[in-house]
């Protein structure tokens, strides 16, 4: 089952890491970092992932781009599968799927000018050369709010604001269908935040790219994503329409996570009938078995800790995974 | 000092300088027992600075030209060194962002605890250990007797920092400050960690200085809010009435610039145009004036000092009436 318009479409996709042997031998269990992945992303659309801390979501990503092998299934961009493909398919691919990250310091050399780092993945495909390229690196630094001068400047000269948007500019270079982008304003200052979330809900009108967000923050995912998928222990838990998740969440981890985002409403903060989790995320390497979310769900019976649920269509459109939500 | 409310620290015109620009300029505030007083601001506004003067604890790069500091009735400024570290981690403590950076990773859970119980009380080592035993219930943690023997490699991060909140009240401080307390944390271990501290003021009756750049976070736990523009208080009020009513052209467009409920989605977010003024090109005017939306000739010229707009609720800004207008705009 293909759909065409899908920009990206992962199928069952699993990424297990080998666990370090135990001192009298003997093969530990792998990792399940990501296990039994189905997401579509169409054209020109946002799909925010949101979970916490060893979730699975940076793996999945990381998968998505190419930079990690799944165990199993299929990542497909524009029909082109991504999973074991060589690294000649992989350069190709990855023409079509850009990566943005959390801090825009580690992302640029230090040692290389601005104007230099945009104009690189254009002169390794030869897309531009010369003249060609210089204009094509001006219009970039334009499109993200920067001024073609500063093409010869060097990434220290630039605040963090700033240097997130030259790595906007570079992502978008080879015109990609997709970005993924992982945390991408999760370092900056609150004021600076709200300008490159505008930039990037302006670049996606203008150019129609999609975007996988990935988050840990709820209230900047209602208001970039168009749809939301939940994760925890490397499985999504819910999956709906924007408008839906956040009028009817039903799965109770996600309910947990959205009564715990700490709004900028002190009225609605202090209103609000918070459902605290108790404990911590268990580690993935000993997932419990059947719900991995049994352990601190306030919902769960027996059959939670047997059986585990699958994502299953809701009348409103969303996919639960709960035998009880 | 007989108040009909008691104030457990009083800050007054502190002005902090380093290489001669004032980093921190004429910052007063006063925290209350069992009140949690949030200072918030973005990077490089000084909050830490101020956070670290209130301890003693300020880079030598810094120096304190001006202000006083008094922790229930005690000025902290004529003390010294030695004198200082009877009240740091006794009468007043501090916690940091990040728990596991702050904890010995060579001793155990138990014995950092009882520290600073018998550092400062003089008992001996099983009192202080049924005392940190009593600390680690207080602040939620399951199976305490275990816990005391173990080391912080062997805790998450959320369990780290109630373990840094146990050492911080052991003693019953006056005040506690905490620097950024949940900004390493996730969002649900978040939840309970903020969840933790009020209910421990509340108990307890022990003032919090919460320093913080997440306007959710003062939402969630903050009695009054101080907003620091440049080393500067630009706004000071009881939180709801902050978010209300935000009558410094600063902190409107800040609120304004947080995705929330009330924004359409993927409709374009206030932003404040430019940059913080580096540290030596403060001038005499208003510090918000080059980025300020309804800045005037005055504004360049003359400081706006903190009037009075509403009981409680004082605000730097010489323009306040075009505040409401860009709160508006804005939301």
């Amino acid at each position: 089952m293909t759909d065409l318009d899908a920009v990206l479409e992962v199928r069952d996709v699993a990424v297990h890491f080998a666990a370090r042997g135990g001192l009298f031998g003997g093969t530990p269990a792998p990792v399940k970092a990501v296990d039994g992945i189905d997401l579509t992303i169409g054209a020109g659309e946002t799909l925010g992932l949101v979970g916490e801390s060893g979730c699975g979501k940076s793996t999945l990503s990381n998968a998505i781009v190419g930079l990690v092998p799944p165990t199993s299934g299929s990542i497909r961009v524009r029909g082109h599968e991504v999973a074991g493909a060589s690294r000649a398919a992989l350069h190709a691919l990855r023409r079509n799927v850009q990566m943005i990250f959390q801090d825009p310091v580690l992302s640029l050399d230090p040692r290389s000018t601005v104007g230099a780092a945009i104009a690189e993945p254009l002169a390794v495909r030869g897309v531009a050369r010369g003249r060609v390229l210089k204009d094509k690196v001006d219009a970039l630094l334009a499109q993200v709010g920067l001024e073609a001068e500063h093409a010869g400047r060097y990434p220290h000269q630039f605040s963090g604001g700033q240097r997130q948007r030259i790595v906007i500019a570079r992502a978008l270079a080879l015109e990609p269908a997709l970005v993924v982008c992982d945390e991408p304003v999760s370092a900056l200052d609150v004021s600076v935040r709200a300008q490159i979330l505008n930039l990037l809900v302006d670049l996606q009108r203008r150019m129609g790219v999609s975007y996988l967000f990935v988050s840990h923050d709820l209230a900047v995912v209602r208001h970039i994503a168009d749809r939301v998928a939940v994760m925890y222990l490397g499985r999504i838990v819910e999956q709906a329409p924007r408008d839906v998740f956040f009028a009817a969440t039903k799965h109770p981890y996600a309910r947990a996570l959205m009564s715990a985002v700490p709004e900028a409403d002190p009225v609605a903060q202090r209103a609000k009938r918070r459902t605290i989790l108790s404990g911590e995320l268990p580690s993935p390497s000993n997932a419990p078995p059947g719900c991995a979310f049994h352990t601190r769900c306030p919902l769960a019976t027996d059959v939670c800790s047997r059986e585990r649920p699958r994502l299953t269509p809701r009348p409103d459109g969303a996919l639960v995974a709960c035998h009880h939500a | 000092m007989s108040e009909a409310i008691a104030l457990a620290l009083v800050v007054e015109n502190l002005t902090i300088d380093i290489d001669g620009a004032s980093v921190v300029d004429g910052v007063s505030f006063a925290v209350e027992a069992g009140e949690v007083m949030a200072l918030v601001g973005e990077s490089g506004c000084g909050k830490s600075l101020t956070a670290f003067a209130l301890l003693g604890l300020l880079p030598d790069v810094a120096t304190i030209v001006e202000g006083r500091i008094t922790l229930d009735g005690l000025d902290l400024s004529s003390l010294s060194e030695r004198e200082m570290q009877r009240v740091r981690g006794n009468r007043l403590s501090i916690i940091f962002q990040e728990p596991t950076a702050s904890l010995d990773p060579l001793a155990t859970v138990g014995a950092q605890i009882a520290e600073a119980y018998t550092v400062h009380h003089g008992v001996g080592r099983s009192l202080a250990r049924a005392k940190a035993r009593d600390m680690l219930v207080a602040v939620g943690i399951p199976d305490p007797d275990r816990r005391l023997t173990q080391f912080p490699f062997e805790l998450s991060g959320g369990m780290c920092q109630r373990i840094m909140i146990a050492i911080a009240l052991i003693c019953a401080p006056r005040v506690l400050v905490a620097d950024e307390p949940t900004t390493a944390l996730d969002v649900t271990i978040q939840a309970q960690i903020l969840d933790l501290m009020k209910r421990l003021v509340a108990e307890r009756g022990t003032g919090i200085v919460l320093i913080t750049h997440d306007m959710g976070v003062v939402a969630t736990i903050a009695d009054r809010v101080a907003v620091m523009y440049a080393g500067r208080i630009a706004e000071i009020a009881p939180v709801e009435e902050l978010f209300a009513r935000p009558s410094h052209p600063y902190t409107a467009l800040l609120l304004a610039s947080v995705p929330g409920r009330d924004q359409p989605p993927k409709q374009p977010l206030a932003t404040i145009d430019g940059q913080v003024p580096a540290a030596d090109r403060l001038g005499e005017g208003c510090r918000f004036v080059d980025r300020c939306p309804v800045a005037g000739d005055r504004c360049r010229s003359e400081a706006p000092p903190l009037v009075e707009c509403a009981p409680g609720h004082r605000a730097a800004c010489w323009h306040r009436d075009r505040v409401a207008g860009l709160a508006g705009i804005a939301a």
